[in-house]
């Protein structure tokens, strides 16, 4: 085998030549590890969201929160089971949430997007741990107040502390800011959630969030829901409930992977031409080292492996270019709640591991026929050229 | 040997890298036209020929609130208004799928095509809908997609609502710029929902194009302060309004072409550069029998032009055909429709071409001119 030294070597030794192969590749990583950022973001905000002790009960059928519908007979009636842990009160852990959509500007006059409208009960804040306050206060129930992610409040006008904006006939003020740590809450207003139902005269609420005693309550209260005929109610773990919340990030994964297969095309091409120049410009090396006696496979795949180095180095620059954007935020339509939804591009190791692989792939392609082409010359041609 | 067959065999002379060099370009600027015609279709919907007069009322709180019924005869009385129906998403699912594929609206059957005049049906298939309260008239394309049959059964089953539809196809209509819809009669909604007070939004025809901003402001006023605020506007506003929806796609998708077009100059400069270092020889020969300086820019400039023409050709035009003849609602699931190439893109793709060719071809034309003869006699390679 050709020592590594001496590919590495000639990848230096015509750095000119080599140097626009390498940015390229560089440029087609960092457009890969940018766009399945974006879908990697998007997957974890979901992810990450909700409890595992907790379950959700929406209507069957329904795809979001938002167009599910619990009626308040329907939520009497599982309010008092006894699979349902209580706090130190004695109050029942349920919360009757419900979800609307309101349509409100964008900051910097950057156009209007629907925003989702959350009302929790009670307990809402006690089931869902993850969501903290970090400027302000809560809402007090009744006097048309609400808290809004801070992540959204950077997006949306008139969600600053003490802002008001108005939506139907009323006018609603921001109190406070909350940190959801990066899950799907972080893309809400919150409110109380009777008030939002007498300010948008909804008769019923969109779901339920409980808390089961122990993991025996859990599977007790999903059957029960299940096997109730009359309910027509689907119960599921929060968690998971969430996690399938990922319509938004197919797309996505769709162009990262439409613009992944066809600028490696291009890449591939680039390759191959750079590889073909330095294949072409060693001839006479390579038929030395057939007289030294190394075989044509040991050729070939020391310039794969060359190939290869080449491209890797693109690999991990353009990893390095795209780093910067891990953790902006952005935000654009969900399609499973039809509102903004706020994430952030996520890079992570694997994704970046895989950007790289994808730039080795490229050189590996790009390098095999050049190679194996050097390899044929025959060596007395190859020793005679200049 | 004329010049042009000069510059052509030379352009020819490494077969490999010259296929080479213009298949880069063209995978580039197909690439580039791709991601500008989805762009395109994501970002500026195109329009309808009734759209001009056509006025789209929805809840100011969002399209997700619904309007009440009593309305209607409000918006029937403004002056202007020449024909108005209600309009209610259902969002059902068709067969298995997982997602809608096609839009389904609850209409009223008897003021549908005043408002939708480009929706062309039969009057014998418009009057078998109007008569059945269970029926549907269902967009052409959506008959074909699905091989249905005037007769068939329509199921869907909904997500939005907590009610199924089952429905009999009495018609097909088209003409629309999206023949997928199917439209259904309201009082069914009403029934299986029991829910006759409210629908989803109000389209409105004006009279002319004249009064089409007056009727707008009218709408607007008319339901002020009332607990059912209405935010009335032209059906292109109506569609931006979820452009706008999109929020940073279009920086994003905008930032992937020009980093498109950064990666292809960068390639393709560094090929034609190669390409005319290897015979810097041949070429202070040409500058020794007397050629000037700039008649061999000229040639190299021409060559380098002529690969990445070539590109541009393969990829560009490459990209219109094959977007004209692929069945792109099918391949994208919906998502897209028409996939149109503008005369607009392929211009900006010959011009990125074009630019492409002169960059790389002066780049390493000025080192040939600058080289003295015995110099370039003296390289090897």
């Amino acid at each position: 085998m050709l020592p590594i030294k001496y590919n590495a070597k000639n990848v230096v030794l015509r750095w000119r030549s080599t140097l626009a192969t390498i940015l390229g590749i560089a440029m087609v990583v960092a457009v890969y590890v940018m766009v399945q950022a974006l879908a990697v973001g998007l997957e974890k905000s979901s992810a990450n969201t909700g409890d595992p002790r907790n379950l959700m009960i929406v209507r069957k059928g329904s795809q979001s929160e938002s167009s599910s519908i619990v009626t308040l007979e329907q939520y009497r009636s599982l309010l008092y089971s006894e699979w349902i842990e209580h706090d130190a009160n004695d109050r029942p852990l349920v919360t009757a949430d419900v979800l609307t959509l309101v349509n409100l500007p964008r900051r910097e006059q950057n156009g209007e997007a629907n925003t989702t409208l959350r009302g929790i009960g009670p307990m809402g804040k006690v089931l869902r741990p993850q969501v903290k306050l970090v400027e302000g206060r809560w809402f007090e129930p009744g006097k048309r107040e609400v808290v809004v992610s801070k992540r959204l409040a950077a997006r949306f006008a008139n969600f600053d502390i003490g802002d008001r904006f108005k939506t139907g006939p009323d006018w609603l003020t921001v109190v406070g800011w909350f940190d959801a740590g990066n899950c799907a809450f972080d893309s809400e207003i919150w409110a109380d959630s009777d008030e939002v139902r007498a300010l948008f005269d909804r008769d019923s609420y969109s779901c339920l969030l409980v808390r089961p005693v122990n993991a025996e309550g859990l599977t007790v209260l999903t059957k029960l829901v299940e096997e109730d005929k009359r309910l027509q109610l689907l119960a599921k773990n929060e968690v998971a409930y969430y996690r399938e919340q990922t319509m938004t990030a197919t797309p996505i994964k769709w162009l990262g992977n439409f613009l992944a297969t066809a600028m490696s095309i291009g890449a591939i091409l680039a390759a191959m031409n750079t590889m073909y120049a330095t294949v072409g410009a060693r001839t006479r090396e390579i038929g030395t080292l057939r007289v030294l006696g190394f075989r044509r496979r040991t050729i070939v795949l020391g310039l794969l492996i060359e190939g290869m180095l080449l491209c890797s180095i693109g690999g991990v620059f353009g990893c390095l270019l795209a780093l910067p954007i891990n953790g902006y935020a952005t935000g654009t339509i969900g399609f499973e709640s039809f509102s903004e939804t706020v994430f952030e591009f996520t890079i992570t190791p694997a994704l970046a591991s895989q950007g790289i692989v994808f730039s080795a792939l490229i050189g590996l392609f790009g390098t095999l026929i050049p190679a194996i082409k050097a390899s044929r010359t025959p060596v007395i041609d190859a020793l005679k050229s200049l | 040997m004329t010049t042009t067959t000069f510059i052509i065999r030379n352009a020819l002379r490494n077969k490999r890298r010259a296929f080479l060099s213009a298949m880069s370009v063209a995978v580039s600027l197909f690439l580039f036209v791709t991601l500008q015609v989805a762009l395109r279709e994501l970002t500026i919907p195109p329009e309808d020929i009734g759209a001009s007069l056509r006025i789209a009322v929805r809840n100011k709180v969002s399209l997700a609130q619904p309007l009440p019924v009593r309305q209607l005869q409000v918006i029937e009385k403004i002056p202007g208004v020449a024909a108005v129906t209600p309009f209610s998403y259902f969002g059902g699912l068709f067969r298995n799928e997982s997602f809608t594929t096609f839009a389904q609206f609850a209409v009223n059957p008897n003021r549908f095509t005043n408002v939708f005049v480009e929706a062309k049906a039969s009057s014998e298939h418009l009057q078998a809908w109007i008569k059945d309260r269970g029926s549907c008239l269902v967009g052409l394309d959506t008959m074909e997609r699905y091989d249905l049959k005037v007769g068939d059964r329509m199921l869907l089953t909904g997500t939005l609502y907590s009610a199924d539809l089952d429905m009999k196809i009495v018609g097909t209509y088209q003409g629309t710029l999206d023949d997928r819809s199917v439209f259904f009669h309201h009082t069914y909604l009403d029934e299986l929902t029991e829910d006759p007070g409210t629908v989803g939004t109000w389209w409105v025809r004006a009279a002319s194009a004249e009064v089409a901003p007056q009727v707008i402001q009218s709408i607007n006023s008319a339901f002020e302060n009332t607990s059912s605020e209405v935010r009335a506007e032209s059906e292109r506003a109506f569609q931006m309004g979820f452009v706008s929806m999109w929020g940073n796609i279009k920086m994003l998708i905008d930032s992937i072409c020009s980093a498109i077009v950064f990666t292809l100059l960068l390639v393709s400069v560094s090929t034609m550069s190669m390409a005319i270092r290897e015979r810097f020889r041949e070429l202070a020969i040409l500058k020794a029998i007397g050629f000037r300086r700039n008649e061999l820019l000229s040639f190299i400039l021409a060559e380098s032009l002529l690969l990445s023409l070539l590109g541009a050709v393969m990829g560009a035009g490459g990209a219109a055909w094959i977007f004209h003849y692929i069945d792109i609602q099918a391949l994208s699931g919906g998502m897209f429709v028409y996939f149109e190439v503008t005369e607009r893109m392929l211009g900006s793709a010959f011009l990125i071409a074009m630019v492409l060719g002169v960059l790389s071809g002066v780049v390493p034309g000025l080192s040939v001119c600058r080289m003295s003869v015995v110099d370039g006699l003296k390289t090897l390679d």
